[in-house]
């Protein structure tokens, strides 16, 4: 029988596509990646994550909304495996 | 009727946008196009670049004209947003109302105005004639119930 997995280190994560448009594509330096965080993990944590990964990000942090799946996300809203997850600074259509 | 995005690259059509709206029961027709201006803040601007979250847009778009023609009966509401590098005098968002009466035509194109500049993930980028280029990123979004 095969040994079992060393289940203590195991942490679930969940990865999620980023669209990033206008200055928050600059400041990751591509328009679309993919981030891993662990679940349970919510948009605000996704808000330090990025920060600490993409220090550029920091002037645009306040500014910055965030979209789930399409529709603009609080920093309370829980995160899923595969979400789509956009970076939208200040519009300027029209 | 079929879902038709708002956006577009193609070069915007105004002629196509009255006839959307036209109906014998409407006395007024208003009509607003934004064109890319030569000049912002003391530097001259040669064209514009248009990018969008095109999913999360073309909803918005269609949402705020379904929505201001729940609110005024008889109003019809036909608008586009053009995106791609645009030269100066080249029209970027088309909005035409028709409504049975010129008051409601007039405000619902203002108001559709004002909620695409300030609800559609859209953003420019001015490219200028010293060969910058910026982004303008002026409104913060927030999501709707929160406004």
């Amino acid at each position: 029988m095969p040994p079992l997995p060393h289940l203590g280190a195991t942490i679930f994560s969940m990865r999620l596509r980023i669209l990033a448009f206008a200055s928050a594509s600059d400041a990751l330096g591509a328009a679309e990646s993919s981030f891993e965080l662990a679940d349970g993990n919510r948009v605000g944590d996704l808000r330090r994550a990025l920060l600490a990964r993409y220090p550029a990000l920091a002037p645009l942090l306040p500014r910055l909304a965030f979209a789930i799946d399409g529709e603009i996300a609080g920093a309370d809203q829980a995160l899923r495996e595969g979400a789509e997850v956009a970076l939208l600074p200040p519009v300027s259509g029209g | 009727m079929a879902e038709r995005s708002l956006l577009t690259s193609e070069r915007l059509d105004l002629g196509a946008l009255l006839g959307e709206v036209a109906d014998p029961a409407c006395g007024a027709q208003a009509i607003f196009l934004g064109t890319v201006r030569n000049f912002n803040n003391g530097r001259c601007v040669v064209a514009i670049d248009y990018t969008a979250y095109d999913a999360m847009a073309a909803r918005v778009l269609a949402r705020i004209a379904a929505e201001l023609e729940a609110e005024a009966p008889g109003l019809r509401l036909a608008l586009r947003h053009r995106l791609g590098r645009l030269a100066v005098g080249e029209a970027a968002i088309a909005i035409v109302a028709a409504a049975p009466r010129r008051d409601a035509a007039l405000v619902a194109v203002r108001t559709a105005l004002e909620r695409v500049k300030s609800e559609a993930p859209i953003w420019k980028r001015e490219i200028y004639a010293d060969g910058g280029a910026d982004w303008r990123e002026l409104e913060p979004l927030v999501a709707r119930q929160d406004r």
